[in-house]
């Protein structure tokens, strides 16, 4: 019952505000909603740890891997729902109130396709609720009505649904080779997952590799990636904030899906072998293109190809660790991106430029912003006493654990590349002095204050790893068949 | 004629519109092509219904002529019309030479394909590597044709490929999902109508080639 609430709440929500007379009534409700989806949201995740399974008319079904996609899914788009309000009362006057309705109504919309796509048992409902977020975000990347938008719009809209297009076919073979072994299986993957060990492995590995093409370009693997610097470059903050920090698992975790499959029919190895490749290649080209970027909402859109290299990376290294590390490091880049892409919102209103030339001596401008995107950064890069610095720790030592030397030692020399680009133009945003003399305010304030959440999360989990939460994590891993 | 003949008759068919798409000149064709590719579609859809003993593929066969044959034919016929622009070429590979790279793709089909149709029990099996080749040419329009429009069709191609490709190996996959993604298309489509006019307002042309500002 929770699991169809968890739906219903944001799915409504959009209507109402799509049917909404004016800007503060859309706010009120879109506020609400999100506030009502992070407490089932919750909710669910807490049955799960108890039942490890929660089923809904036969239709919807979260696991422990469901339950930890719902969680960073209904507490980002939370926190960036807030923040949503501040900036869109800043961004657009009264007269835009269309334009507010519509950025409202599609956030909505857009977090119900997310939630859909990880509460369903059946991989082709999630096919359509993932090629659902990209009809729900395009407009959205659109929406400041621009040439550089309209040229982002297209180009998302076009890649990814092509791209997608391919992770259907993939699903179809997945389809065939189960059909092959009883024919009331559908397209279920409770019951793929136990017929999986008797699926023709050659099919399995043909269907896998479409399946990685597809879902990869959602989730932003190099070479299928050309559209995300573009689309979460010119998306209004809070949705770069949505399709960095959450869409991108969501990519991922159809992934993880189809990798649990393939690993018990065809192998670990096979799956394996491909998402290593990618991950490196993404790191690599990531790396590239951060040290001498000039934008900063690019520079954090590649950062987030590198952090699905690095997570691709773990995958592919496998095993506990490596998975483990894995799913860690999702939770600090989701954390941490969408924090970032935030404050790129109110940097972005306060100098009115995308340029990191742009922007001098933040921190004395907007003391606030500046402080909360230094320690984003410092989270993002991976310095300690951040989860991420943890959970690349976890991955690389697995690298090496599962032999995999090449592999770890090309990633981490990468990450220092990285590390010393991003930090080299966080400081010539954060220090210095201004060009013009701006007064000492912060852009947006109240809406802002949640994302101290985000760094009080990212702060503990570089910390601690409770009890609790080491045990759902474990449940998360023997759903896609790994244990110590 | 037994099924497996018509059916393979039907997926030749099917393939040689694709080939027709890529060397008409004029948008208006290329849709008129992409239209008789869709109904030569259903009309399999329809057959595999019969012969098959699946009765809901003829609910399929009909959503699906009524969305890919009707609507989304129509739609792309009036974009044509409001952006006034009849000529579709400026492919980056001449007409000659993308046959010829089409003529590679169909044999790379054929081998990608030999696990699946070495092992399928069903008498369709046969056309599955000409779906597979359309999936290929459909990608490779994608990404050769400078137009806007032909990228679309391109795009269009693929997802009829694909459909194809569920319809012969497994005799189409449930039907929840199947209209699920005739719906999602749908709605692709009509975006990128959106795009295409605000493209041309924006750019004077809907050579995607103009959409080349964001970089590095």
């Amino acid at each position: 019952m929770i699991l169809v609430l968890l739906l219903f709440v944001p799915a409504v929500a959009s209507a109402l505000i799509a049917r909404s007379r004016n800007s503060s009534r859309a706010a009120l409700i879109h506020v609400w909603a999100n506030i009502a989806t992070l407490i089932a949201g919750l909710d669910v995740v807490q049955r799960v740890y108890v039942t490890k399974t929660e089923i809904a008319w036969n239709l919807l079904r979260a696991d422990s891997l469901s339950a930890f996609m719902i969680a960073i899914i209904t507490f980002i788009s939370a926190i960036t729902g807030i923040y949503a309000v501040g900036y869109v009362n800043t961004e657009f006057d009264s007269s835009q109130f269309r334009r507010a309705r519509l950025f409202y109504a599609l956030f909505q919309l857009f977090i119900f396709t997310m939630l859909l796509a990880v509460t369903t048992d059946n991989l082709g409902v999630m096919w359509v609720a993932i090629e659902g977020t990209t009809l729900a975000t395009v407009f959205l990347v659109n929406l400041h009505d621009n040439h550089t938008g309209l040229e982002a719009a297209y180009k998302y809209l076009i890649l990814s649904s092509v791209g997608i297009a391919l992770a259907f076919m993939g699903t179809v073979f997945m389809y065939y080779a189960a059909v092959a072994q009883a024919s009331e299986i559908g397209l279920s993957w409770t019951s793929l997952i136990a017929v999986a060990n008797r699926l023709d492995p050659t099919i399995v590995r043909l269907a896998f590799v479409f399946i990685l093409i597809g879902y990869g370009t959602k989730a932003g693997l190099a070479p299928m990636h050309t559209w995300l610097p573009d689309a979460h470059s010119e998306a209004p903050a809070p949705i770069s904030a949505l399709m960095s920090g959450v869409l991108l698992n969501v990519g991922l975790y159809a992934l993880i899906r189809f990798k649990a499959v393939a690993d018990i029919s065809a192998g670990p190895a096979f799956a394996s072998a491909w998402l290593m490749r990618f991950g490196l290649l993404s790191l690599g080209l990531s790396a590239a293109f951060l040290v001498s970027q000039r934008n900063y909402k690019r520079m954090l859109a590649y950062s987030s190809v590198e952090h699905t290299g690095i997570i691709a990376l773990g995958l592919g290294f496998g095993g506990y660790w490596g998975t483990l590390g894995a799913l860690l490091h999702m939770v600090n880049h989701a954390l941490s991106k969408s924090m970032l892409f935030i404050l790129s919102g109110s940097i972005l209103l306060k100098y009115r430029t995308t340029e990191i030339r742009g922007v001098r001596g933040l921190l004395k401008t907007a003391p606030w912003t500046g402080r909360a995107f230094l320690c984003g950064i410092f989270a993002l890069v991976g310095l300690p006493p951040f989860g991420a610095f943890i959970s690349e720790f976890i991955i690389f030592r697995a690298g090496f654990a599962m032999h995999s030397t090449a592999y770890s030692v090309i990633g981490i020399s990468l990450l220092v590349v990285v590390f010393a680009g991003m930090l080299a133009s966080m400081n010539s945003m954060l220090y210095g002095s201004p060009a013009e003399p701006w007064d000492r305010s912060d852009p947006v304030r109240l809406p802002l204050a949640p994302v101290a959440l985000n760094v009080v999360l990212l702060l503990a989990l570089g910390l601690t790893l409770p009890d609790g939460v080491q045990e759902f994590l474990g449940g998360v891993l023997r759903i896609v068949g790994v244990s110590l | 004629m037994p099924f497996g003949k018509l059916a393979n008759l039907l997926s030749f068919l099917f393939l040689l519109m694709s080939f027709l798409l890529i060397v008409r000149n004029s948008l208006s064709g290329q849709v008129r092509m992409f239209a008789i590719q869709s109904g030569i579609l259903a009309a399999l859809a329809g057959v595999v219904a019969l012969f098959g003993g699946r009765l809901e593929l003829f609910g399929v066969a009909a959503v699906f002529a009524i969305i890919k044959v009707a609507v989304i034919p129509s739609v792309l016929n009036r974009t044509v019309a409001k952006i006034g622009m009849q000529r579709a070429v400026a492919p980056y590979l001449g007409t000659s030479s993308t046959l010829a790279v089409c003529a590679v793709l169909v044999i790379i089909a054929f081998t990608a394909m030999a696990p699946i149709t070495g092992s399928d029990p069903l008498p369709t099996a046969d056309g599955i590597p000409l779906a597979f080749a359309g999936v290929l040419i459909g990608l490779f329009t994608t990404v050769n044709r400078r137009r806007a429009l032909t990228q679309i069709l391109g795009f269009l191609m693929l997802e009829n490929s694909i459909f194809m490709i569920a319809l012969l190996a497994t005799y189409g996959v449930p039907l929840i999902v199947e209209i699920g993604v005739f719906l999602d298309v749908l709605v692709a489509v009509l975006i990128l109508e959106v795009f295409v006019y605000r493209i041309k307002q924006n750019f004077d042309s809907i050579d995607v080639k103009q959409l080349g500002v964001l970089r590095g």
